[in-house]
């Protein structure tokens, strides 16, 4: 199969410059890796989950839905090049699924899909997560993907697109090294998989109680990083500003932690208190979304668990609930 | 799409994050994952630290007041004019009749090139800055005490303390990456014990929460400390070795029973003694500390007393220790250190000492420099107020609101012959101006800030100015040559910190090229010097540790039947100050819309007013109108209204009454009365 030793990795990204719009994982200048251009510093391929969610390159934080000035409404223009995400991992994957069903359904998002429509997706598997620890292989849900096997990237593709972009790269290796990492990836257990639908069960069966979430409350400061992080949150505020010829309409991502987010216009908040807030965090998740889509939107990525400087993202509430609320058969 | 690590442009935390743009425009934030103070997280202000920069109101060009109405004008035009009114009241009135006020939003370059911008061109040392209002009680206390008026430790020693006692610091809201270590530390074992009388978040989670009365802070720490000495759990050895004037201090302390105290501060005697057993018990205890210990007509006072605390139990030097005072602004640190203060020259040499006059003269190639100290920013209002200052230049700061008795303010400001300000928006004050001029944000300009936690970090450019805007540094510079004065020519932020390290010494070893990771903490005196995370560590700075006794002074206003609240004034999570900023950005502004007011609900219910009724308050100096918050945030008696909004002015109530050894005002205590309104 398809593979690129190290030392080719930094050509074959620069050339796909000319065609795509690429973001990969970058080395930032203080030792940050984030998904970034070639500009922003080294490719980084290598160390696990990144800190910033790659589906960002389609929702970012803050963006234009249009401006409007002299009788004339402006969308934003399309993008000129097709992006190229690369870095997601298999659990990214399954979040980029779970908002792609989500900005399609319905009214479909096209802010949203302007940037996804003709967007390759990449992901990145195999002993490449920290520490040289396996990241288990995606085997789908993308266009390529670069395996790390110790020592070169196998490169799959699982598109037309994908195989586009490699036809340059000559098989060198064979199908076997690929084998071992999808059986080794098969059986590759994250304890925290079984947390999670634990704590869905009991928050569907209304086993948690307010004080649990009073407790969580108290420690939440509002810094809406959970919510920022969260590939899988779709929340977002509407802003106008008004310039001296024009109104510029803008979009956020907003945090479901803030007061704001709910209150209504007489002052009333149903959601008045962090208690409450936390609480909707993790219930959203874990006990709306399976009624709502059919599957627990946590996908584990592990980014909120990451960001919160309190320790209350959804893997460390989930793992005290199912501790404290689960009772054993001789109870 | 490009991403630039910066520094977060709100509090002293000084958390790194990276700017994230696209074609000339902000779209996000990304928390820096390696920081050592941030670690991969952000706080709300900070997740949001792009979204006023573009805003439609940034100021883009110089005005310049025509028939009353502020006119665009060019650059050219309005630099002029600044310099020949202010050359042209200087010789009407005297050097001294004007005044520069600096700014703890701009670079350490910034505030060094004002300072000699004022000193050299202009030859005043009619230099302030904002950090008169905030913490200029502990540069005072903590200089006379420990040598050093900063941070004894670092934010990363928060996690090392035994024990954590928080007296007048709302850390989690107004220091958030800081306030959650402590959470943090609590659920790891740290004791903690919270001073304020409102119910902070940090409250909630402490061994022993004391709510004493406001202003009382004198009364229960030396209490406190009457406690340790008569169970004799002070630390003999640090004392002896460490420290003088103990004998007085403790003669002085004497008679500061439990009782005695409970009398002044509301408290139990017991909860004094608890709180004094606590700390003396842990092997490693840290003072944390802000505005309400800084903001009070005896702020130094207090000051003095968590030195001494410190000093009594030997809690100094170690990790996990010291007197840790939370400096507000991004780089209000930086704002003291570059001697942007009336009687000091960078890193707080001062200008009454020929030799470092000398020594600053020679480097700027001036023959003289002036050698009595200026005006302290408070002292300047009150000099303008009664006609004795004419001119005033104000850089990035907001008297109109953010000053103490807003009636006075104006009447200050409006009695100038000139007011110039240089801002990124026009606010309250840049609306009485005689001249504006548009500045660069922290995001379109280089230089560095200075952390609470004496870090120096860069800040990095990551997109150009609006409009005509420049860098606060490059009009500076531009407003010298103008004067005739050749000695501000840099190539760029960088030859400015070549400069200031050259002449200040607890800078000596900083420049760009040793600051591209995560800046370096002062004193860091030459090129091979790794940084002091932790200062006074064999000795204090001044040498010996001083014991100060101190006499309790109640705050200057008291409740009486006339104005029967005491009220107390300060910020939000939400909002930065006078609101500039955060009223700027959507999420923020969402949050908190307007001014308010915390009842505690036995008084609501005794004024019949209820949450979100509108309420005249009323203070000896003003009045103003905000929506009530019934809440056991405050204890009965004790009203909050924070200070951000210009519609419900909380310093249209304060008191402008200084401390008498830093100038600091009162904001914390003044005594108002309330009435339901709607």
């Amino acid at each position: 199969m398809k593979a690129l030793a190290p030392e080719q990795i930094a050509d074959f990204f620069a050339a796909l410059t000319t065609s795509f719009d690429l973001r990969l994982p970058v080395m930032l200048p203080d030792g940050t890796r984030s998904i970034g251009t070639l500009e922003d510093g080294p490719i980084a391929l290598q160390g696990g989950a990144l800190a910033s969610k790659p589906t960002a390159a389609f929702f970012p934080q803050q963006g234009i839905v249009f401006t409007a000035g002299g009788n004339v409404v402006q969308n934003n223009p399309p993008p000129g090049r097709s992006l190229l995400v690369v870095g997601f991992t298999r659990r990214d994957l399954d979040c980029l699924r779970f908002i792609d069903r989500f900005f399609a359904d319905g009214w479909r998002d096209d802010l949203y899909y302007r940037q996804r429509e003709h967007a390759v997706i990449a992901a990145v598997s195999g002993y490449c997560g920290p520490g040289g620890a396996l990241l288990p292989l995606a085997g789908g849900n993308c266009d390529l993907e670069f395996i790390w096997d110790g020592s070169c990237w196998l490169v799959a593709t699982y598109s037309e697109s994908g195989r586009s972009i490699v036809e340059g790269i000559s098989d060198s290796v064979t199908g076997e090294t690929l084998l071992q990492i999808s059986a080794a990836s098969r059986v590759c257990v994250d304890e925290s998989d079984t947390i999670i639908r634990q704590a869905s069960e009991l928050l569907r069966t209304d086993r948690v109680p307010d004080s649990f979430w009073e407790e969580i409350g108290d420690r939440c400061i509002a810094c809406t990083g959970c919510n920022l992080v969260c590939p899988t949150c779709t929340c977002f505020g509407v802003q106008d500003w008004r310039y001296r010829d024009v109104v510029e309409r803008s979009r956020m991502w907003d945090s479901c932690q803030l007061a704001g987010f709910m209150r209504e216009a007489s002052g009333h908040n149903p959601l008045g208190s962090e208690a409450l807030r936390s609480r909707r965090r993790i219930h959203h998740k874990l006990a709306a979304d399976p009624e709502r889509w059919g599957e627990i939107s946590c996908f584990l990525c592990g980014r909120c668990d990451a960001v919160c400087p309190t320790g209350i993202g959804i893997v460390a509430v989930s793992r005290k609930i199912v501790e404290r609320f689960t009772t054993t058969k001789a109870e | 799409m490009k991403k630039t690590l910066t520094v977060c442009p709100y509090c002293g935390t000084g958390c790194a994050l990276y700017l994230v743009s696209d074609g000339g425009r902000l779209i996000g934030v990304e928390p820096s994952v390696t920081h050592p103070v941030s670690r991969g997280g952000l706080c709300v202000k900070g997740w949001n630290a792009f979204a006023f920069v573009q805003h439609p109101d940034r100021l883009t060009t110089p005005l310049i007041r025509r028939n009353g109405e502020l006119m665009p004008a060019s650059w050219d035009e309005a630099l002029s004019l600044v310099v020949e009114r202010l050359r042209s009241i200087q010789q009407h009135h005297g050097h001294n009749s004007i005044m520069f006020c600096s700014s703890a939003k701009a670079t350490n370059e910034e505030n060094y090139l004002l300072m000699k911008l004022a000193r050299a061109v202009f030859f005043t040392n009619n230099i302030d800055h904002c950090a008169r209002l905030c913490h200029s009680s502990t540069v005072f206390g903590l200089a006379e005490t420990l040598g050093s008026g900063a941070m004894t430790n670092s934010i990363a020693c928060f996690d090392q303390a035994d024990l954590i006692f928080v007296i007048g610091s709302n850390t989690t809201e107004q220091h958030p990456l800081i306030g959650t270590r402590i959470l943090n530390a609590v659920r790891s074992g740290t004791k903690l014990i919270v001073a304020d009388n409102r119910r902070i978040r940090l409250a909630r989670h402490a061994d022993l929460h004391l709510r004493h009365k406001n202003g009382s802070d004198v009364a229960l720490l030396n209490a406190m400390m009457h406690v340790i000495i008569d169970e004799g759990r002070m630390n003999r050895p640090f004392i002896e070795s460490r420290t003088e004037n103990y004998a007085a201090f403790a003669e002085n302390l004497l008679d500061w029973t439990p009782e005695r105290a409970a009398a002044i501060t509301g408290l139990q005697a017991g909860e004094i003694v608890a709180a004094a057993r606590l700390f003396a018990e842990a092997k490693n205890a840290m003072i944390v500390f802000s505005m309400g210990i800084t903001q009070h007509s005896h702020g130094v006072d207090n000051v003095r007393c968590c030195a001494a605390l410190a000093l009594l139990t030997g809690n100094l030097g170690r990790p996990g220790t010291g007197v840790n005072p939370l400096r507000g602004q991004n780089n209000v640190q930086g704002g003291c250190d570059m001697g942007a203060l009336p009687d000091v020259f960078s890193c707080y040499q001062p200008v009454a000492d020929p030799d470092i006059r000398r020594k600053f003269a020679h480097a700027w190639g001036v023959t003289a420099l002036p050698d009595s100290p200026g005006l302290p920013l408070t002292h300047a209002m009150d000099a303008a107020a009664a006609g004795k200052l004419q001119g005033m230049f104000i850089m990035g700061e907001n008297p109109l609101l953010s000053d103490p008795d807003q009636t006075h303010a104006r009447r200050a400001l409006e009695n100038l012959e000139l007011l110039v300000v240089q801002d990124i928006f026009l606010s309250e004050t840049a609306a009485l101006a005689d001249v504006v001029l548009p500045a660069a944000c922290y995001a379109e300009k280089d230089g560095t800030f200075t952390n609470t936690e004496r870090r120096v970090q860069r800040l990095r450019k990551a997109l150009e100015p609006p409009g005509e805007a420049l860098a606060d540094w490059e009009i500076i510079c531009a407003l010298a040559e103008r004067a005739g004065y050749g000695g501000m020519r840099y190539s760029g932020p960088s030859q400015v910190m070549e400069e200031i390290a050259s002449l200040s010494s607890s800078y000596g070893g900083i420049s760009y090229d040793r600051l591209n990771q995560h800046g370096l903490q002062w004193p860091c005196p030459d090129a091979g010097h790794p940084g002091t995370p932790i200062v006074h560590v064999e000795q204090c700075t001044r040498g010996l540790g001083r014991f100060t006794p101190v006499t309790y002074r109640p705050p200057h206003e008291a409740a009486d039947d006339e104005y029967p609240f005491v009220l107390t004034t300060g910020r939000t999570y939400f909002h930065w100050h006078t609101g500039t900023m955060t009223r700027r950005t959507h999420l923020l502004d969402r949050e908190e819309r307007s001014s308010f007011i915390e009842i505690n609900p036995s008084d609501a219910g005794r004024l019949g007013v209820h949450e979100n009724d509108i309420v005249l308050v009323a203070s000896r100096r003003g009045e103003i109108r905000v929506a009530v918050r019934v809440t056991g945030m405050v204890i009965p008696g004790v009203v909050f209204i924070p200070f951000h909004f210009a519609e419900g002015a909380a310093n249209a109530l304060t008191n402008n009454v200084l401390d008498p050894e830093s100038s600091i005002p009162e904001f914390k205590v003044c005594a108002v009365r309330i009435r339901r309104i709607v």
